[in-house]
Parts: structure tokens; sequence; C-alpha cells
């Protein structure tokens, strides 16, 4: 179905004929025209740097948690799709909308580790941290707390890592089930952000924190 | 000839197949209390606004039920014995004034039991009927399942298509399960805010304490002591924590149940809107929240609220005064909606669904099928005549009547017959038994009659299908590229006609090819007979021509008034050119020679494929909307009328080898060959 | 006839062409061809998109399709069935029938469908479409192409206004293969541009982010193009490239940037974000922008009215209330409405859409019109009205014949 296929006879034909040598530096192009000025052609908008030049409005230094442009642009490519390692022992759980992966581990599977990503802040890194502290049973840190949590590298860039015990109390749940730990890293930026969460009983958890690790150091976006 | 007779067959099978006895669903009800003719004519006439217009609530119940049971009417059997039928103006009587008789009719329409068994609940046969009551057992995980299919399937459609979102059967049904629950349940609990805590759904999802208070509460008078509040407002008190203040519980616990009422009473507009400017009608739900919002509308609100009440109050007492309280409320609201020039029609709309007339349409088709068979078993006789000249006015009665409903739904809508896909299974059948019937006046030769029996049967079968399937109303409003009357009367109006023929011609193609065929397998011939058919169908192809290409250009004529583009080769537009070059290739083939008598008809064959994919494959091709169930059944249809339509054209290319072995056989023999055919 | 030799011998070649050229039989092929084309070329829309699917199938001499999407075969384009069908008719339907009254009928019907082949061409030749859209307040006099982007290069004035604008349009643009270099250059600018890596779909993306590690392109000011495939909405399609400004000056240092279509203005009256640079003390700033043309008018949008159909978001109509302007002095005040265009000097204004996507009611909307010039504008109107007089003399005729006929014979017809 190329249509070169069908064209590539035809433009050899057509440059024997008219024996035009174009092979050497063919490469200049027909002279540059003017056009008409018309009234949108007053005002620019004179942006200093490339970030904000392709939309990204944050430094280039903190970009969309970790996805591609495609993704601000008003195309709305979607999320992309992710590539990771999976831990042994660790095995794949029926997702659910708001999970990208959602993996599960232990013998009955009562441990989990899920990616989900939001657009936009998602709340912001204070909220978030507040609200999985709140699931554990913690008190709410300050702004300045969570911002003083310890990172680990996610896509790339430094995520605020958090390690909690207590009673966990997912959502929904009115109850919460004693002796669990849980780990996280939080990605926030004005483009996006991203969470990892692991959760399971403390002994559990503790086991597979080097997994967590390798997990979470091998996630990437599929390209 | 012999063979005849067996045409019989089909007509027997499929008269037993409607008349042989159903297996009803069983209710838990003990016994069951029909309401009086004279109530639910009352009822009927009640208006609601949906789907953009104010229409008879008679409509809206039609649909409703069809939506959850595929059916127009509620079968049943109660504990007693009795078997019942419900019509759907009675079942909605039930659903909004006895909800507890409602919940244990079986109603909801289960394809496939793997969905029962999914939400937990055991399950009846394959596919079944069931109630409220059986399923609220799966309650809490249909919801479940069905919140997160129901974000697949906007990733789904977000994703364009991305297959990994893509519903399997059995996930779609569980979405379309648990939406007609929570439709039926919001029905039930319509009118919760007037029954002094009577709920009957989703009890469980207050506590105690608001149980209790809902006995003593009466939403309306409590509207009239709150302080003016928004939404917003509303939902922020109900969630702010316990503060263990006595006073400020109850006022929380008050607003939590006012909430609730308002929440449960959403989606019946039955209520005409206070200013007259305002063109949308709004629900009981919407009557209390913007009463609370604001003080000013508050007694006009609780005024509409108390006009509910009184519904359900008199629905507690004997049925006359329930009938009085509905001939009240119903002449209230045409008060107030006729000087909007709204539900003026509604009479006509309850005429168009009580008439039945597509229904009867399809009775007098089928009915004419078995007259006319009675004639073949003596044609050319005097008796075959009368028989023929019988079947040919029954079927034109059935054409009479499916044009008497055409005819209503463009009064009701002050529209040219076509505006809808609908539509044009009305229209198209009406034309084809129009052309059948034109033929048969004009050749008397049988032939005529049989294609409009056959085109009416097929047709009038297929609207009650796709309506059911549907399950939608079939009175819609137009998106705004359609709302030109002009438009809708020339080129839709003309094109279908375009398309109608080449149904015919279709069908003349059968006709011929399975005549030919028959007739060649027991020796014989008709040449005669086969001559005048090929020359009909001729005529028919050249009729579909000149509206399909009158049609289309004209299609063209108004994409270029609407978007300044004559031709823009979008599938649509496509479907009806192909339509054209297929009737312009069996002209110029037969002009080059290269098709006769036998190419026409197999030619036609071809143009009958065409006409179904332009008339249902085009919608198809990338609609996701409806992903699950419609589009499934209208590849598996056309698929199915392909299939059909290929075994005539292998019949085809049977007669075709034999005339070919003939005519060489006979050239030995050295006789001139057949003459060209003539350049008309 | 086909037992008769045929005089294959050169000086009766013309002879056979023309016979060729006036049968049915080419007629009949080509015909059913069409069809083929059409459906392939509609059922290919799923997959490859409105746009493409119309380029292949439709404006193209041949195409190879896929039969059952494994076997490659080669079938004549719609262009080519087009020009092909348009001789046979004038030479088979016009110069060889026999001019008496019984073929009148066919005879204009046949020139009625040259006339819409001819509108047909015509309008794939010279029309021009395009979009201009406006929130109400907003005026303009500048159509924009859908899908075609054009390399802008603009010197500024010191308030930021444009002194001129030059351009490499976007045919030439749209030439350049990814893995390609091309100069531009023009005596009038004291620089040469060379693009390399053009690409239809594009990505700037920033270092940081983690796709750009595994991406090809050459970093420049913390990022890098990535290629995409092309999109199936062809208007969605994002292009972008690499650019070096060679000064003319010898010795001077090129400049490099990435231009992408994402500094383009998006939304009505959104300004571009130019890549700036200085030579030789000049501002300038260059761009990738929808290619545009100038109407000889401007059109001031006053109001927008969009109206839905009660208690459902279904649109029932929206409609435009729009001043226009000639030389900046107020001309005429029009509705343009669904159905209902504007024509004015050779251009005509179609209520197309509107926007934002997603825009809830109260939302401050923009109105799109679709801005045609064609000359063939009207011609399928005058096309229609030919062939259906000369089809419906023909048939009418036939069907007299026809019925005459079969009551004469419907007695005996009977077996």
């Amino acid at each position: 179905m190329n249509p070169k296929k069908i064209f590539l006879p035809l433009t050899l034909l057509a440059a024997a004929l008219l024996s035009v040598a174009c092979q050497d530096s063919g490469a200049t192009g027909p002279e540059l025209v003017q056009r008409e000025l018309s009234e949108a052609d007053n005002s620019f908008n004179l942006v200093d740097t490339s970030a904000e030049r392709f939309r990204y409005q944050t430094a280039p230094s903190n970009p969309h948690g970790g996805e591609t442009g495609a993704s601000v642009a008003p195309t709305g490519g979607g999320n992309p799709g992710l590539t990771y390692t999976t831990p042994e022992g660790w095995s794949e759980k029926a997702g659910s909308a708001m999970r990208d992966v959602n993996l599960g581990f232990g013998e009955n599977g009562e441990g989990e580790c899920y990616v989900a990503r939001l657009p936009g802040m998602g709340g912001g890194l204070l909220a978030n941290v507040n609200r999985w502290r709140q699931q554990m049973g913690a008190d709410a840190l300050t702004q300045a707390e969570a911002e003083a949590l310890p990172t680990k590298p996610l896509f790339g860039q430094p995520a605020s890592f958090i390690s909690l015990d207590g009673a966990f109390a997912g959502m929904g749940a009115s109850e919460g089930k004693g002796d669990y730990r849980m780990l996280g890293l939080i990605l926030a930026s004005d483009a996006g952000a991203v969470f990892v969460k692991m959760t399971g009983p403390q002994k559990l958890v503790k086991a597979n924190q080097k997994n967590f690790d390798i997990f979470t150091s091998s996630l990437d976006i599929s390209q | 000839m012999k063979i005849r007779p067996f045409f019989l067959l089909p007509i027997l099978l499929f008269t037993v197949g409607i008349t042989s006895a159903r297996e009803v669903p069983q209710a838990n009800l003990e016994s069951y209390q029909p309401w009086s003719e004279n109530t639910v004519h009352s009822f009927e006439n009640l208006l609601v606004q949906d789907g953009g217009r104010v229409k008879p609530i008679y409509s809206y119940a039609r649909f409703t039920l069809l939506q959850f049971s595929g059916k127009s009417t509620a079968r049943f059997a109660s504990n007693d014995g009795e078997k019942h039928s419900l019509h759907y103006s009675e079942w909605l009587l039930d659903v909004l004034f006895r909800g507890d008789v409602a919940k244990e009719l079986p109603i909801f329409v289960v394809d496939d039991s793997a969905v029962i068994v999914q939400i937990g609940v055991s399950p009846k046969s394959k596919r079944d009927r069931y109630s409220y009551s059986e399923l609220a057992a799966g309650r809490a995980k249909l919801a479940d399942l069905g919140a997160e299919y129901a974000e697949k399937q906007r990733k789904h459609q977000e994703s364009e298509k991305d297959p990994q979102y893509e519903l399997e059967r059995v996930e779609g049904m569980i979405l379309t399960l648990g939406r007609n629950i929570s439709a039926f349940e919001y029905l039930l609990g319509q009118f919760s805010f007037a029954r002094k805590g009577e709920l009957l759904v989703n009890e469980n999802i207050l506590p105690p304490e608001l149980l209790k208070l809902a006995a003593t509460l009466d939403p309306i008078e409590m509207l009239d002591k709150m302080p003016e509040m928004t939404l917003g407002e509303l939902v922020q008190v109900i969630r702010q924590p316990d503060t263990g203040d006595e006073d400020s519980r109850m006022f929380a616990g008050a607003l939590r149940l006012f909430f609730f009422y308002a929440n449960s009473a959403r989606g019946l507009s039955l209520i005409s809107p206070q200013d007259n400017e305002d063109e949308t009608w709004i629900s009981a739900s919407d009557a209390m929240l913007n009463g609370l919002e604001s003080k000013e509308i508050r007694p006009w609100a609780t005024e509409q609220l108390k006009g509910l009440q009184s519904l359900i109050e008199a629905s507690g007492e004997d049925e006359a005064t329930f009938q009085k309280a509905l001939t009240q409320f119903s002449d209230d609201q045409r008060e107030k909606a006729t000087p909007r020039g709204e539900g003026t029609r509604s009479h006509l709309e309850v005429q168009l669904y009580r008439g039945k007339y597509f229904m009867y349409a399809l009775y007098a088709f089928v009915f004419a099928f078995v007259i006319m068979a009675f004639s073949w078993f003596s044609p050319g006789s005097k008796f075959g005549r009368i028989m023929l000249l019988i079947a040919s006015l029954i079927a034109l009665v059935g054409l009479l009547l499916d044009v008497y409903g055409i005819t209503l739904r463009c009064i009701i809508r002050q529209r040219p017959p076509i505006t809808n896909l609908y539509d044009t299974v009305l229209f198209i059948t009406g034309t084809a038994v129009l052309l059948g019937l034109l033929i048969e006046y004009f050749t008397r030769l049988g032939v005529g009659t049989l294609i409009a029996i056959v085109a009416g049967v097929l047709g009038m079968f297929l609207s009650m299908k796709y309506e059911a399937k549907e399950a939608t109303d079939t009175i819609t409003q137009l998106v705004a590229v359609l709302d030109t009357n002009f438009w809708l009367a020339t080129h839709v109006t003309i094109i279908n006609i375009g398309y109608a023929a080449g149904l015919v011609a279709t069908l003349i193609g059968m006709l011929y090819l399975a005549g030919r065929f028959f007739v060649t397998l027991a020796g014989k011939e008709a040449k005669d007979f086969f001559k005048v058919l090929t020359r009909i169908n001729y005529g028919v192809i050249c009729f579909c021509l000149f509206f399909s290409l009158i049609g289309t250009v004209l299609g063209g004529i108004w994409a270029n008034y609407s978007w300044g583009r004559f031709w823009g080769w979008d599938p649509k537009e496509n479907g009806a050119l192909m339509i054209c070059l297929w009737t312009l290739v069996i002209l110029h083939g037969r002009m080059a020679g290269w098709i006769r008598e036998i190419g026409v008809h197999m030619n036609a064959i071809v143009l009958g494929i065409i006409v179904t994919f332009s008339w249902w494959g085009v919608n198809n091709l990338g609609v996701g909307l409806h992903s699950y169930g419609f589009t499934e059944g209208v590849w598996g249809t056309l698929y199915a009328s392909w299939v059909v339509l290929g075994v005539f054209l292998l019949m085809g290319v049977f007669s075709w080898i034999d005339e070919r072995a003939k005519k060489s056989a006979r050239r030995e023999d050295s006789t001139p060959k057949e003459a060209e055919p003539t350049s008309d | 006839m086909a037992n008769k030799k045929i005089d294959w011998s050169p000086k009766n070649w013309p002879k056979l062409l023309f016979q060729l050229f006036t049968s049915f039989k080419l007629a009949t092929v080509v015909l059913v061809f069409m069809t083929l084309i059409t459906l392939y070329g509609t059922l290919a829309q799923v997959e490859l998109g409105l746009f493409a699917a119309k380029k292949l199938y439709f404006h193209s001499f041949f195409v190879i399709h896929d039969f059952w999407g494994t076997i490659p075969m080669i079938l004549p384009g719609g262009l080519l069935l087009m020009i092909v069908l348009f001789t046979n008719m004038v030479f088979g339907a016009i110069i060889k029938s026999r001019k008496r009254w019984r073929g009148a009928g066919l005879l204009i019907s046949h020139t009625g469908m040259l006339m819409l082949l001819a509108s047909g061409f015509v309008t794939w030749a010279f029309a021009s479409d395009g979009y201009m859209a406006l929130y109400p307040g907003m005026k303009s006099d500048r159509v924009e192409s859908y899908r075609k982007w054009q390399f802008e290069i603009v010197p500024l004035k010191d308030d930021g206004s444009a002194e001129n604008v030059w351009i490499l349009p976007s045919d030439e643009l749209s030439s350049i293969r990814p893995d390609e270099k091309r100069v531009y250059q023009t005596d009038a600018l004291p620089f040469s541009i060379v693009i390399n890596g053009f690409s239809i779909n594009a990505t700037p993306v920033p270092l940081s982010a983690p796709i750009s590690a595994s991406a090809k392109g050459k970093e420049i000011d913390g990022f890098k193009l990535v290629p995409q495939d092309p999109a199936k909405e062809a208007a969605a399609n994002f292009p972008g490239c690499y650019v070096e400004f060679q000064p003319k000056e010898e010795g001077a240092k090129p400049i490099e940037a990435i231009i992408s279509a994402y500094s383009a203005g998006f939304g009505p009256g959104e300004k571009p974000m130019p890549f700036q640079f200085e030579v030789g003390g000049q501002k300038y700033g260059a761009l990738l922008a929808k290619k545009s043309w100038k109407v000889p008018f401007e059109v001031h949008l006053d109001e927008f009215i969009f109206d839905r159909h009660p208690g459902i978001s279904m649109a029932r109509g929206y409609e435009s209330k729009v001043t226009r302007l000639e030389e900046g002095k107020p001309e005429k005040a029009i509705e343009i409405k669904m159905n209902e265009p504007m024509r004015y000097e050779g251009f005509t204004f179609f209520q197309e859409s509107f926007g934002p996507a997603g825009s809830q009611p109260g939302d401050r909307m923009y109105s799109q019109f679709a801005v045609a010039n064609n000359p063939a504008d009207q011609w399928p109107l005058y096309s229609l009205i030919v062939t259906s007089c000369g089809l419906g003399i023909h048939f009418l005729t036939m069907l007299v014949q026809f019925i005459v006929r079969s009551r004469k014979k419907h007695a005996p017809a009977k077996s």
C-alpha cells in the first residue's frame, strides 16, 4: 500500500527524461518567498526558553512526571505504556481503572504494589503524603516536612519516599488492617503526578523492600 | 409446478414460532392486582421531558421497559398461579406508585447467565429475566464492576479504540445491566421525599438514626425553614466531621436526608419551568435543590413538590381518588405546557404506539403471504387469480398501515419522514412494497405482489427488532446540521427511494435465480416468464439509478451548502456512490454485451450487497459508541444476509454454466446465435 | 465481433484507439474498478483515517491494495479512473452517439455527468479550503489551512511585530525527507537556512524526560526532537525539524534550533512563539505556522449563539453574527448558520464548528468557519439539473414503452 513503490519508477523515468543531475548538492531548494502581512503578524509571543516555546510550563529540569510532551499537546496523546521488571515472586493482578500497573505478592497475594499516574499536580505532594499517612493512621506533615522527605529515583528524577508502619485502612475500608507497612514514591510536578505504592503485612513488605527498589528503578516509558 | 407448496413450510414454522407459548417467569408475589383501565389512561397522558423534548409518559414507559427487558410487555406468573401480562404504562405505574410490587417483577433481561454468576447471584437459565429483588444481593458487586467497565469503556473511546480497553461481551452486559438497575432505582426512589420514611431503595446507605429521622421529617416543610444554600455548601455541611454538638448533628442529619431525597428524585422531568423563556423542564430533585438555593423560588418549588406529594398520597387511597389525582396533575401540566407549545401532539404519539400500526402491517404481510401461497396450488386458474388479488389487497392494507404510521410520526415531529436510521427502515419498506405492487399492477404476473410481501415481512420484522434492540426513543431530536426540512425532504427521501429500488432489484434477482435454478433442475423451461422478469428488473435498476444518482448529487450539494465541500469521500457518501456505480456497471455491461439475463440478476444481487453495506455497514465502520451489542449485531446480521445472497449467486453460476453448455451444444447444431440485446 | 480478425497494423492504431475509448466495455471496466476503489478506499479509512485513505485511493493514479491484508495488487487509482471515464464519455456518449430523438435523454444526462466530473477536477486543482476561528469580539482576514504547515522567517521590529514574512511553502517543506538536508536562502536575508530532520509529526522532549535518553536526534537547549507516527487525523500532526541559520558573513557561526509546530498559536487569537535569533544586528523569528492566505475583507465576530436541545447536551443549532469590514470600515452585518453560508467576493464562509472541545453551557466559546474558494462552487447544482432532466426523459420513455409492451404481452407471458 505504499504509494512510493509506484511512484519510484515514474520518478526514475522523469529523472531520465529531463536528465537533471540532482544527486550531488541538490540540497539547495528554491528561494524563499514573501507572503502578505495580515493583522495577526502584528504580535508574537516572544518567549525566552525552549521549554516555554514547546509548551512545557515548568522549567526543563522538572518536566512532565516522566511522560512525553505529547500529553500536554492539545491532541492529548493519552498515557504512554510502561515497561518494568516484575521482581521474583511478584505477579500481575487484575488492574483497576486508576492503576497503570498493579502487582501482587505474598503467599495469598496480600501484598500489593501499584503505579498510578494523574494529570496535573494530583493534589500536590503534601496532600498526597498526608492522604497516605492518614491511611496508615499517622499524623499529618507540614509542607516543610514533606519537602524534606528522602528521595529515590523514579523515571530518572528524585521522587519523595515514604515508609510507614501502622494499621492500613485503604480506600473504602472502614477498619484498618493491623501491622502493615506502606512504601511509597510520589513524583509531583505541574504537568502530572506519578504514584508508586506498596502495601502489605510488615514482614512481607520488609522481605520485599529490595524488590520495591528493583521494580521502581526499572520503570520506564515504553517506546 | 409441484415444488411450490414447499414454500408453505417456512410460513408454518414462522407461525408456530410466533404463537408457541413461552414459559413465563415467576414473580415472588402472592397475587397481582391490575390497575383499572381509567387509571392507566389518566397516567398515560402525563408529560415528561426526555431526550430534549416533551413527550407523553406513555412513550417514556415504552422505551424504558424495552431497554430493561427487550420487550414492551412484562409477563410473569404470581404465586397463585395466575399469569399476567403488563403493558408498559401499567408497569411504570407500578414502579412509580407501587414500588414493592415493581421490585418483584422479572423484567431485567440477562442474555448470558455468566453475568449473574459474576455478581454473585444464583442464575436461572442461560437467558432469563430477573426481578430487582432477585438481583439485589449482587447490587454492590454490580456497581463495582459497572464502574470499572465504564472506566474501561471511556478509555477505549479516548484511546481511539485501543483493543486492550475493548469490553468483552459479558463485561458489556454487566455494564448495561448495572445502568439499567441504577435507572430503575431512580424511578423507584423518585418520590421517596413524599413517602414519609418509606424509602423503597438504598435504605442500606442511610445509618439507623437517619432512618428514624426519615419517618418524622417532611422534606417539603423542611425546605421552607432552611437558610439559603448552594449545592456546594450543602455537600460541605454533610461532609463536615461530627463535632459532637447535638444541634449541629441534627442539622447535618436533616441535610443529609434532604440531599438523599433530592438525589433520588433525579432524572424524571415532570415539572415545566417557572420561567416561560426557559425550555428545560425540571425534576423533583431540581425543585428541591433550586428551592434550597434561593428563597425567591422556594414558594414555587414547594408548590410543585406538593403537587407530586398529592399524587403519592392519593395512590395510597382507593383507585378512584388516585385516578382523579392523576387527571388533576395531568391537567395542571397541560395548562402550563400548552401555551408553551409543548405536549400539543402527545395524544398522537399515544395513538401511534397504541395503534401498533407497524406490528399489524407485519401481520398483514404475513397473512398476505399465506393467501398468496394458496394461489400457487393452481396458478393461472380463476381460484389462483382471485387468491392473488386478495393477497395483493392485503399487502396494500399492510402498506397503508405503514404509511399511516409514518405519517403520524411526521406530524408528531413536524418533519419529513426520515430523520434517523429507524425511519429509514419504515420508509424503505413502504417504498419497496409500493414498488412491488406497482410492478404487479403493470405486469399481473404475481411477481410484484410476492416481492411486495417479502419486502413487507422482512422490513417490518427488521423495524421491530431494531426498535427493541436500540430501546431508545425513535422520535429523536436532530443534530444541528440536519435541522433543515428542505434537505431532509429532498436528499434524504430520494436517496432512500434509491435504496428501496436497489433492494427490490435484489429480490427480483433472487426470485429469478432461484426460479431458474429449480426450473433447470426439474429439466423444464419457462423462457418467456424469465425474460419478462429480466425486463422488469432492468426497469427497477434504472429506477434505482435515477433516484440514487439524484439523491447522491443532492447530498453533495447539501454538503457544499453546509460544510463547503461537495464531495469528501466520507463513508456514507461513498456508499451512495457505489450504488450509483454498480447500477451503471449493470447498464453499461449490458450494452457491452457482457451480461444478459442471468448476468443482470446476479449483478442485482451484488447491488443488494452494496445497498445493505451502505445502509447499515458504513454507519458501523468506525463507531465505538455502542461498541458492545448493536454494532456486533449489525455485522452479524449483515454477514448472514450476504451469505444468503451468496447462495443465490451460486445458483446463478450454476444456471449460467448450464446455459453455456446448452448454447455451445446448439451452436454445434449451427443455429444462429442469440440476438444482441437491444439498446434501450 | 469477437470472431473478427483485428487489424493491428500501426496505421489502424488511431481507429483502434477510437474504438477502445468509445466502447461500452471500457466504460464497464472503469466503473467496476471505480466501485472497487470506492469500497477499498472506504474500508481503508478505518485504519488510515480519512485524509490518508483519500490521498492513497482517490487522488492517485495507481494504488497498491493488499487484498485480505496480505496479497498486494496494483489497482488503478481514482484520479486515473476518472480521467479515463471522462474521455470515454466524451468519445463514446457524446461524439460517437447517434444524434436522434431516442438518444436525447442519454446525451443530456451524460453531458451532466461530464460537467460533474469537470467540476470535480476544477475543485481538486484550483479550489482552496481552510478555516477561520474567532472568539466574539475578534476580527481577522486570514484563513488557515487545516493541515498544511509552512516554515516562516519573520524579521522583527522593535515592538515585536513583523516587518515582513518570508516563507518556505508547505509543499516544499513536506517534501524534505527525515534523513535529508536542504539549504534555502534569499538575497534579502543575510543568512541561509539549513533544514534537516524534518518530520511530519514530532514532539520536542526535554532531556530530563526518560524517553529522550533513547531518542536519536541532536540535543539543542535541553531538548531533543522525537519523531512520532503520523496521526490518523492528518490535522493532528505536529511537524518539527532541526534548523541551522548560517550567516552569509565569512566565518560566522551557525545558529541551531529546533523548530516545532508546538510553538504555533493553537486557539484563535493565541500568539505564536517564534524562535528568536539575531544576525547582523537584526532580530528574526522563525516558526512553523499553518499555511495561510488573506481574504480581501475582514470578518468581525459580533456574537456566537450556541443553542442546545433542552435538558441534553446535543447541539440544536449554532450561528454567528458577524460584521464584514472593507478597508477597516463596517460594510455589512450578516448571520452565518448551519446550511446558510456567507458568499462574498469568491469566498464562502460556512459555520463549521465551535470550540474549545468539551465546552459547557456558559463557557466562552469560539466559532469556526470553513472558508472555501472554489471556482466550481455551483457547478454540481447545474450538473444535477442537466443530469436529472436527461435521465428523467430517458427513463420515462423507457417506462412507457415497457408498460405498453407488457400490457400487450402479459396474457401469453403467463406460463
